[in-house]
């Protein structure tokens, strides 16, 4: 339809509604859709930001395929998935336990939710105290009740990743029991009562009604958390400085973030940038391919 | 059909999602790793300096007038406090001209100083120093000093340390000689410091003030003394910490990179002798904390808590050791036994200026004005923040000056005599010693030997340092 077909009244809703929707898309075109476009161009230069970009072809990727940092970056990325599956058994077991109308449930369900809140630079500091070797609450913890030395946390290259997934744990587990216990709250009861009728048990009626109907939530769970510790950086950035011993707790964002802004290597660190969203992005597509296979949505 | 258009409405968000968040994410992230971890900046703590000595005689027919000039720094609030009363004071002789000064946090300043450089807003005089100034002069951005230099008496570079000097040097190829394009804001000298009240509760004999005269082994064998354990056998008091690497590889006679060459030297047995030594007093003689040792309570903490036997320290850390309980003080570094000789860095940190500036005089003379005006130089050495600039202050008052450390000619030995640049000082790109730092952790930990280590670790620097340096 065509501006001066509208009438007049019409028109004034459409300025309107315009106008409200013009600095969204003003911001994103600004502040999203200009850096993307120009880190494209960038993965193709080199370019100190000192002296005029270059423009080299494939170079930053063949220099990538040669580049140790990189590998081991995205390995310490890749292991940090481990803490998905994790978080979801711990989320969905406490969803489970605070699913129900007991007085003060809710004060519980705001403990766990506290830490999904708080700055994740706050919780690294906490969380690097609480981990450290001689001083630190968890070796204390551990000498107390098994009487032997705790590992040296952020020191010892083997426990870096498992540090990191340990805080995932505890400061994701909160965000994802909110998803579960929205989850479980959908679920009709009429399906437990039939299930009742038929002779099945606790565990049966988990198995077979629950988890099935959770499938939607387990699906975003799954798809956000992979997304997000592809992208983690702010506690490897406090915890692992300069990238940990021997490189163990550096992400793939930290890497990108060391190569753009500490050795101005601009043009390197976008083309890294984009071959991470190009692996979010095939790994995304691969899991919602095989979503349908799984996720029950009725 | 219906279904799998939605899919693909999710995929793409997801994408766009992911996407804008990874590429534009690393922006938005203002937290340098950039500044405060390089060497040179443990050298920068320091406060200002300058001389007013010049220009007095030329007034109102100078072309600097009416200048209006940018100064960026970083720094705390009593750096800004003691920039900014200098700015005032250089403002007041010049009433003409406008200095507007921004401090940035250490950690964002190079990011922010390469954004302004790529935006074309240059400040007129910035601090730069190490392989970041190395950059910023081949890169062409700095602004040659020499015929400014030549056409004004206002200062006289005969006294001001020509170490200091030096690093703002460039003949166009490398940093040390040539043209000058900087004035040093201070110079570091990374002294030793020992604890006297350990030493002499032990019946040790002092280590020398004089270069030479204090070995290796004779460090090692006071520090043995030095080392306690406590009660649960856990080392309480170690004999020495934080023994600096660039010391003793330097002092055997080895390096890490010929930059005359570009070739990196570590793997040489002077280098490997040298580390593995630094390596042992920690592994085999268990005489310095341990890195476990080190990321529990570091060395900085325990020997201001009186309990380590000796230590390095830079002029910067005067202040804070004033307050101890203990007596101290300075000793040249302990030689290697091989050759006799000892070495330790002198870091710097300098103000340039900008090759666009639109007033280049002005620029000039404050970027001397900062670097050697003489109250400001005298007030710094008073607050304990570095050694002055200028050479008759530093050999006059400032060895005269009733605080410890008692030997403070230490100081000035090591800027004159065995004060070595810090390695990335002829860098400019410092990836390949970043890889050295943290791969050199396997022989801290004794997983390797030192010797292993830098014959495997060599290519991998070599490959680093032609990416960086060409």
């Amino acid at each position: 339809m065509k501006w001066n077909q509208l009438s007049g009244h019409r028109r004034k809703d459409m300025m309107w509604s315009l106008l409200f929707v013009t600095p969204p898309v003003l911001g994103f075109l600004i502040f999203g859709l200009a850096p993307l476009l120009t880190s494209f161009g960038l993965s193709f230069m080199s370019w100190d930001m000192l002296t005029p970009a270059e423009f080299i072809g494939l170079d930053n990727f063949s220099k990538m395929l040669d580049d140790e940092k990189f590998y081991k970056s995205l390995f310490n990325t890749l292991v940090l998935l481990v803490g998905i599956p994790l978080g979801m058994i711990c989320a969905l077991t406490l969803a489970v336990m605070m699913n129900r109308s007991l007085k003060g449930i809710s004060i519980f369900r705001t403990i766990y939710y506290i830490p999904v809140i708080s700055p994740i630079m706050a919780l690294s500091l906490l969380w690097q105290w609480m981990l450290n070797y001689d001083y630190g609450i968890i070796n204390e913890f551990i000498w107390k009740i098994f009487g032997v030395q705790g590992p040296n946390w952020l020191g010892d290259p083997n426990w870096v990743k498992p540090s990191f997934i340990l805080m995932g744990l505890w400061s994701g587990v909160g965000g994802t029991m909110v998803l579960y216990l929205a989850g479980l709250q959908a679920i009709s009861s009429t399906y437990y009562e039939a299930a009742e009728v038929d002779g099945a048990t606790r565990w049966h009626q988990f198995k077979h009604i629950t988890l099935p109907l959770l499938s939607p939530i387990h699906f975003f769970v799954v798809v956000m958390g992979v997304i997000g510790t592809f992208q983690s950086f702010s506690q490897m950035y406090i915890m692992a400085v300069d990238g940990g011993p021997e490189y163990s707790g550096a992400t793939i964002v930290f890497y990108i973030f060391q190569e753009a802004f500490r050795y101005f290597n601009m043009g390197y660190a976008s083309s890294v940038a984009w071959v991470l969203g190009i692996i979010i992005f095939i790994v995304t597509l691969i899991q919602f391919r095989f979503s349908k296979r799984w996720v029950y949505q009725d | 059909m219906l279904r799998n258009k939605s899919n693909w409405g999710k995929m793409s968000l997801a994408l766009a999602l992911g996407m804008s968040l990874v590429l534009s994410g690393c922006s938005s992230n203002g937290n340098g790793g950039g500044a405060s971890s390089e060497p040179t900046n443990k050298a920068n703590n320091a406060q200002t300096g300058n001389t007013d000595k010049g220009n007095d005689g030329q007034k109102q027919e100078n072309p600097a007038d009416g200048s209006d000039i940018e100064f960026m720094g970083w720094g705390g609030d009593s750096e800004k406090a003691v920039f900014q009363k200098l700015i005032d004071s250089y403002m007041k002789k010049y009433p003409d001209r406008k200095v507007k000064y921004t401090v940035v946090p250490p950690g964002e300043y190079y990011q922010k100083l390469e954004t302004l450089i790529a935006a074309k807003k240059t400040p007129d005089v910035f601090y730069a120093g190490g392989a970041k100034f190395n950059k910023l002069v081949s890169s062409d951005v700095l602004l040659n000093l020499e015929p400014l230099l030549a056409a004004t008496n206002a200062v006289d570079p005969g006294n001001v340390w020509k170490e200091a000097l030096d690093r703002y040097r460039f003949d166009g190829k490398l940093v040390g000689g040539g043209d000058l394009y900087g004035f040093p804001k201070d110079v570091g000298p990374w002294a030793f410091a020992y604890n006297k009240t350990l030493f002499d509760q032990a019946g040790l004999p002092h280590p020398s003030a004089t270069a030479g005269e204090y070995t290796w082994d004779d460090m090692l064998e006071a520090a043995k003394k030095l080392t306690v354990a406590n009660e649960r056998g856990k080392i309480d008091t170690f004999g020495v910490a934080g023994f600096s690497l660039e010391s003793a590889v330097w002092a055997n006679g080895g390096d890490w990179v010929d930059y005359t060459t570009g070739t990196i030297t570590i793997d040489t047995p002077e280098f490997a002798e040298a580390m593995q030594f630094v390596a042992d007093l920690s592994l085999v003689h268990k005489v310095s904390p341990s890195p476990d040792d080190e990321k529990a309570q570091n060395g900085y903490a325990r020997f201001v808590a009186g309990k380590i036997g000796m230590f390095p320290m830079g002029p910067w850390d005067q202040p804070g050791f004033w307050d101890l309980p203990f007596e101290w003080d300075i000793a040249a570094w302990p030689a290697s036994p091989k050759t006799g000789k000892t070495a330790t860095w002198l870091g710097s940190l300098g103000f340039v200026v900008s090759k666009d500036t639109k007033f280049p005089e002005a620029s000039f003379e404050l970027a001397a004005y900062l670097s050697l005006d003489a109250d400001s130089q005298r007030e710094n050495y008073t607050l304990g923040q570095a050694v002055p600039n200028l050479i008759d202050m530093a050999k006059g008052e400032f060895l005269a000056m009733d605080k410890a450390p008692q030997t403070r000619q230490v100081f000035l030995d090591i800027i004159e005599d065995y004060g070595v640049p810090t390695i990335e000082t002829g860098s400019k790109d410092v990836k390949w010693l970043d890889t050295f730092w943290q791969d050199a952790s396997q022989v801290w930990t004794g997983k390797v030997t030192a010797a292993q280590f830098l014959k495997e670790e060599q290519p991998k620097l070599q490959k680093l340092f032609d990416e960086g340096n060409k």
